[in-house]
């Protein structure tokens, strides 16, 4: 049985949610309140998780509190057509974990702004935001010719795999951190895209997309 | 420098590549935000970014094909004019036609939308080199406003043999050789930022699958330079924030409205674009406007034709959501026409102009029920054909029962073929078989479930009787006559007192309620004028009504609050109406 360990509002939770969503996988919850409780910091949550780190995922004898780690260890054991974590292809791999890296840069950048503005995190907000606008810049450019070139994700692969699901979660809630994604628009076409993937779940902030034209 | 002032009216605003179906643009012109949406039947909308309800951005909005839904409280706009179809809050309700988000004009070309805030500017879209199918590179937005960004392109090298050769206000050309070779676009989006668009020409494009992405990637790297020398040259940007200018609410709706001229007006004027045989003794018409969009027919509308021959008749209109480029109309020919169905049939042909009113919708649709039953007899399959596309097009629950003489006789099977399994014909049934028939559509009555008739009087009277015999409540039960066939009484006369303009007029015998009303200068609106469509009732506020109409159902007649003026007259002698 899986367990997570998850904070609703949280941009890292919510990767977590929905790679065991687009897996079809069950779990259980344990609701740790990060905000205004700051549970994370308790004994017990930092036995867990030495970083104080949300989401833990615990799955029999594995242990893990880092989002990347639970996205590529799902995907790893619970997808057998191994497309969401294409890990025996050295290429796609390579680039599975340099788009996971990336999402770690949008959580130091646009979900720390969202941090600040709505959870009581304080951090540098306009160097966190400027840093997230350098990001989108790349991230629409990757996306744009991607388009071009007839690939609609993040990797060369024509199915989507958890890079996208990682980064997904704070460019999709960067507005609440003060981010505009008025001048990205094929970051916002490629949301579209993620929320369109079967099994989608959607979380506070973000919104469902319309059905697909038949 | 900090403000931009608006020269040139016509701006791009997103490559047509952008604006892909399902999808919301969110773009930005001269600081107004703009949601820019492509139906899927190829038209681009330029709508002012907000939801006319409480101001959530459009470009969240869930884009259906048809209309755009808002996030918040689902409101719908329709396609091409933006009025408001649906509001899921008043779902019995046919939403005001003066609730209408802001358009704005949009022309595609040279791969770019582009659009103009300025409603009385001619059309002076700039000219560029026309040749074949034009490449549009990927559009960069750089902080620094458009003055600035127009200074840097001007030595714009992509290491091509390009020359700058021409330059407009926010556009300049380079050639290469005697060729055109690149337009470069600068939108201004608000004071501080602004968008570069380019445009190749005389790009052979080989394969149109794949763009030659060695030439948009070369260009993309000569603009990510500019855009880089642009920013540090300016630094962080202190220039105060571009508000748009927002636009007082307009003088029509500011002020009473103006008394208008008695009588039923048609505002439209519509050109037959295509008449054809949409069934036996049915002739389908698809009215284009002249100009211009048509305003947004609900499902369940009607409009008033008015004929060559100085008839007026009243028509469904069939058009399915977001299909706003002309209305459809279904005419059966009346074997006892008076001139209307005849005219119609016999003399109006394609190319003819008619008059039209705006649809008036006195049959709306909820779609918050769990089931809804669509019952047609006949012609009167029009507005339920409206309605089915809607609920087929939502993915509500629905079932529409079609009684005809013969298959022949199904009007408009094109569209009832793209309605599926959702379609149940009754075909050649007797009076008897109907009513047995009926029964059995009608039986296992739920909350939660609503029907809607329409059809021949008997056969709407049957279906009343059945729906209330299998324990449907009246509310639940709602119906359109095509006339009212009863005999009405026009002998009495009484007095009328219309509260809110303080008048007091007499009816007399032979006179209508309503004719007595347009006589003391009060306008109101009528349509049918024989107590069937709805649209000139008036709310009772003291007094007893006679009820001579066929759109009121038993408990409205009842509750004695409203009353059909075209028809009905008092039993009191002094009626007190709501006008």
């Amino acid at each position: 049985m899986i367990t997570l360990y998850d904070y609703e509002l949280s941009a890292d939770c919510y990767q977590a949610r929905l790679a065991l969503a687009v897996l079809g996988l069950e779990y259980s919850r344990v609701d740790v309140e990060f905000y205004p409780g700051r549970e994370h910091e308790t004994e017990w949550f930092t036995e867990l998780s030495p970083l104080q780190q949300l989401p833990v995922l615990c799955e029999e004898e594995t242990t893990l509190y880092d989002a990347p780690a639970i996205l590529v260890y799902l995907a790893s054991r619970h997808d057998p057509t191994a497309s969401w974590y294409p890990g025996g292809d050295p290429a796609l791999a390579g680039q599975v974990t340099l788009w996971l890296g990336f999402s770690r840069a949008l959580a130091g950048s646009a979900g720390a702004a969202r941090l600040h503005e709505s959870l009581g995190h304080l951090t540098d907000i306009d160097a966190a935001r400027s840093r997230a606008h350098t990001l989108l810049r790349v991230l629409d450019e990757h996306l744009w010719f991607g388009e071009q070139e007839g690939r609609d994700w993040l990797c060369a692969t024509d199915r989507p795999t958890i890079a996208d699901l990682a980064a997904f979660p704070d460019v999709a809630l960067s507005e609440e951190g003060g981010v505009s994604r008025i001048d990205y628009p094929a970051v916002r076409r490629w949301t579209d895209r993620v929320k369109r993937i079967d099994g989608f779940v959607a979380m506070s902030g973000i919104f469902p997309a319309g059905p697909v034209a038949a | 420098m900090t403000s931009i002032q608006p020269g040139r009216a016509w701006h791009p605003v997103a490559s047509s590549g952008d604006a892909v179906v399902r999808h919301v643009f969110q773009g930005r012109l001269l600081g107004r935000e703009l949601a820019v949406w492509r139906a899927d039947d190829g038209y681009v909308n330029v709508w002012e970014n907000r939801c006319l309800h409480r101001g959530v951005r459009l470009s969240i909005a869930v884009n259906d094909g048809r209309e755009l839904k808002c996030q918040y409280h689902g409101w719908r706009y329709s396609n091409r004019t933006a009025e408001c179809t649906y509001i899921p809050a008043h779902p019995a309700d046919a939403p005001a036609r003066t609730i209408c988000n802001r358009t704005f004009a949009v022309v595609e070309r040279h791969g770019l939308v582009w659009t103009t805030l300025e409603l009385d500017r001619p059309e002076d879209l700039p000219v560029l080199p026309d040749d074949g199918r034009p490449l549009a590179l990927r559009p960069i937005t750089v902080a620094a406003p458009a003055a600035q960004v127009v200074d840097a392109l001007r030595s714009y090298d992509a290491g091509e043999d390009l020359r700058l050769a021409a330059e407009a206000e926010l556009l300049l050309r380079f050639d290469r050789g005697t060729a055109p070779g690149l337009t470069i676009l600068v939108q201004p989006s608000d004071a501080t930022t602004s968008v570069v668009r380019g445009v190749l020409h005389g790009v052979a494009v080989v394969d149109r699958d794949r763009p030659p992405l060695d030439l948009l990637r070369l260009h993309n790297r000569a603009l990510n330079r500019v855009r880089a020398r642009v920013e540090s040259d300016l630094g962080p940007l202190q220039a105060e924030q571009q508000e748009p200018e927002l636009e007082l609410l307009s003088e029509e709706l500011a002020e009473l409205p103006p008394l208008s001229r008695p009588g039923r007006s048609a505002s439209l004027r519509v050109r037959v674009e295509r008449k054809w045989p949409a069934g036996a003794d049915v002739a389908g018409f698809a009215l284009a406007p002249l100009a211009g969009h048509l305003p947004a027919a609900q499902p369940g509308a009607h409009v008033d034709v008015h004929l060559p021959n100085g008839c007026v008749r009243q028509y469904s209109v069939v058009n399915a959501p977001g299909e706003g480029d002309r209305y459809v109309l279904g005419v059966k020919r009346e074997p006892d026409s008076q001139g209307g169905s005849s005219c119609l049939h016999d003399v109006v042909r394609e190319g003819d102009v008619l008059a039209v009113s705006e649809p008036r919708n006195n049959f709306p649709l909820r779609r918050d029920a769990e089931h809804t039953l669509l019952v047609a007899g006949g012609i009167g399959a029009t507005p339920l054909l409206a309605m089915a596309q809607t609920l087929a097009h939502h993915g509500l629950d629905h079932e529409l029962h079609y009684f005809a003489q013969t298959e022949d006789h199904l009007a408009f099977r094109d569209r009832l073929a793209t309605l599926g399994g959702s379609v149940r014909r009754h075909l050649g049934l007797d009076v008897a078989a109907t009513k047995a028939r009926l029964g059995e559509i009608l039986a296992g009555y739920a909350p939660g479930r609503q029907v809607y008739l329409c059809g021949p009087g008997p056969m709407i009277e049957a279906a009343r009787e059945v729906a209330a015999q299998c324990g449907w409540p009246v509310e639940k039960v709602h119906f359109e006559y095509f006339k009212n066939a009863q005999e009405i009484d026009k002998e009495s006369s009484f007095e009328v007192a219309l509260a809110r303009s303080c008048l007091t007029v007499k009816v007399l015998a032979g006179q209508t309620i309503l004719e007595a009303v347009r006589e003391a200068g009060v306008a109101m609106p009528s349509s049918c004028e024989q107590g069937a469509c709805g649209t000139c009732l008036a709310r009772v506020i003291e007094g007893e009504p006679i009820h001579q109409d066929v759109y009121l159902n038993d408990a409205e007649k009842a509750s004695g609050e409203a009353i059909m003026t075209c028809v009905s007259r008092s039993a009191s002698p002094r009626l007190v109406l709501d006008l």
